[in-house]
């Protein structure tokens, strides 16, 4: 086995994604909905991701929690897997793949940028709390990442390629959706901050600190609940709310895969 | 009152916590007040709007939600009057001193309960992997009952000791603490522990000044023998670490080991032996369950909200 026997399958999932994606696009350009080979590919990815992800925790005895490596193919897994299931139970998000497809594929321009060396997991993430905290994490920006796509095809709508979603509902319809998926998002991500605190408290003996991951955590939720009462206080058209989903999921994308490693310490006495 | 229940309040109310969140995250030190009075502003809207708005009140679910916020808004202020925060440093082989409590923060109706604070420390080792990585920390103390018994309880990582409310963590701020016995030539013996500083992390630095009862300055050295390549993994044990503590005083250095004893001026110190000392951070706040509970209600109400309105619309 190779020292780093999880990159073939990181690489080959990154294909996947890649292949989706330009078909996608390209299909949408051509007025060619090839759903069913994007859905494929994106299952193909996801499985790969799944394959590589395990391979890579037998090898060092940990789950994807550590380093940057890991974080970005655990969640090219979880968003994969969440816009997967989305494309499959919702057909009226299908062609918002043209969105959400290439920051997948950013994301698998990234990892393939990234050095897999091994980490070290600290005792204060051996608790099952931990996998509360990050399923719901991810639950959180899966959807917020599905809402992102509608968010996307409404405002794409307003460029050249506003043919390629011609097929779709109208503007209203498609930011009544957007929202309903970021209320469960929201859901999603209060339920992480719960697990969080739970987690902080036992980890490190309290359950709130305003360390840099715990303020912007925060700082996504509130930009969320405002966008809501925002909507409800001003009339406000379905780009102005989309733009408002892109913000939120780029706090929350900056949040998740900025943070961390941009801070010494991302949550205090974490080392 | 709808003046107060308006969305567009809740808005400013929450710009201005975003702010005030911002600003604390920027300086941990800024004032509790910029973060209170938007909170108190936001507060104030949240109930108007619970009694007032039917978009609210009429909707179970939202209003689980809007009253479980409004309950982890007045709890955490409950919680920031009567929590307590600290740390301790305690001496394997002793007991829990409340005097020896630093006190970081402290709420102004805090129940000061350290007096049923009762357990002594025991033995403790920290696991390292290579490059000098702390893994596991088992720190055990005896809970002593008052009445001549204890029950043993091995603490550290994710499990807190919990005494009167108050939670004990261990943290990485360890140590050694050479036992001394100090022998005037006239008077009694006199026997205690000297916390050297936080080790490994200050490895270089086990150095300590130190005065006899009768006023001669010593300094003392430890002189920890454990593996020298960090990239091996080992273990703290600071009762089976080999260790000899030298003694540098005016008459010259002693280097001694446990049981050895060295003449000083006006008496005799002995290093009875090798002991180390657990630095636990406190925390206690009486709110922290119903905090839990509170939210996860809360949360439960939202996503019942949510799942009556996508019901409603698929029929």
């Amino acid at each position: 086995m190779s020292m780093f026997a999880e990159l073939p399958w990181i690489w080959l999932g990154v294909a996947a994604y890649a292949a989706a994606t330009l078909l996608a696009v390209f299909g949408a350009a051509r007025g060619q909905r090839r759903e069913r080979t994007v859905a494929a590919l994106l299952l193909v990815g996801v499985t790969l991701f799944a394959v590589a992800i395990g391979v890579r925790w037998e090898r060092v005895g940990h789950g994807p929690f550590i380093s940057m490596f890991e974080i970005l193919a655990s969640n090219l897994f979880s968003l994969g897997l969440v816009f997967g299931v989305a494309y499959w139970r919702l057909p009226v998000v299908r062609p918002s793949a043209v969105v959400v497809l290439p920051v997948l594929l950013l994301l698998g321009a990234w990892i393939v940028a990234v050095k897999p060396v091994d980490s070290f997991l600290p005792p204060s993430f051996e608790t099952p709390v931990l996998w509360f905290h990050l399923v719901l994490g991810k639950l959180f920006l899966g959807t917020c990442l599905v809402g992102v796509g509608v968010g996307g095809v409404i405002l794409l709508r307003r460029t050249r390629c506003a043919a390629w979603f011609a097929g779709m509902p109208d503007d209203g319809t498609l930011d009544m959706l957007a929202w309903r998926v970021m209320l469960v998002s929201l859901i999603f991500e209060s339920l992480m901050l719960v697990a969080g605190a739970v987690w902080a408290q036992d980890a490190w003996g309290r359950y709130w600190a305003w360390d840099p991951l715990e303020t912007w955590a925060f700082m996504t939720w509130l930009t969320l609940a405002f966008s809501m009462h925002a909507r409800i206080g001003y009339r406000i058209p379905p780009w102005g709310g989309a733009l408002m989903i892109w913000l939120v999921f780029v706090l929350a994308f900056l949040t998740f895969l900025g943070v961390p490693f941009l801070s010494a310490a991302p949550h205090k006495g974490v080392v | 009152m709808r003046k107060l229940a308006s969305t567009r309040l809740t808005l400013l109310g929450m710009a201005l916590f975003g702010a005030a969140v911002l600003l604390t995250y920027r300086d941990q030190e800024a004032s509790p007040w910029w973060m209170a009075v938007p909170l108190a502003l936001l507060a104030a809207n949240l109930f108007a709007a619970v009694a007032t708005d039917p978009r609210i009140n009429r909707r179970g679910g939202l209003l689980v939600f809007h009253l479980a916020l409004l309950a982890l808004i007045l709890l955490a202020g409950v919680g920031r009057l009567t929590h307590f925060s600290g740390r301790v440093e305690i001496t394997e082989g002793s007991l829990f001193q409340p005097v020896g409590v630093e006190t970081l923060r402290k709420g102004a109706w805090h129940p000061d309960r350290f007096d049923q604070v009762k357990f002594a420390q025991g033995p403790f080792t920290v696991q390292y992997q290579p490059g000098l990585k702390r893994a596991h920390t088992r720190s055990q103390v005896f809970i002593l009952d008052g009445a001549g018994g204890q029950t043993p309880m091995v603490v550290g990582d994710q499990m807190a000791l919990v005494l009167a409310g108050y939670r004990f963590y261990t943290t990485s701020n360890k140590g050694f603490a050479p036992l001394l016995t100090w022998m005037p030539d006239a008077g009694v013996p006199v026997s205690g522990a000297i916390h050297m500083p936080s080790y490994p992390f200050l490895e270089w630095n086990q150095f300590t000044d130190w005065a006899t009862p009768d006023g001669e300055k010593v300094q003392l050295h430890l002189d920890v023998e454990r593996p020298s390549d960090n990239e091996a993994a080992w273990t703290l044990d600071p009762k089976n670490i080999p260790a000899t503590l030298v003694v540098k005083s005016a008459g010259g250095n002693a280097v001694l080991h446990p049981g050895e004893t060295v003449r000083l001026a006006h008496g005799v110190l002995r290093f009875d032996e090798l002991r180390g000392w657990m630095g636990y951070q406190i925390f206690f706040d009486p709110t922290l369950p119903w905090l839990f509970w509170i939210a996860l209600v809360g949360v439960a109400g939202l996503a019942h909200h949510a799942w009556r309105k996508f019901a409603r619309e698929r029929g």
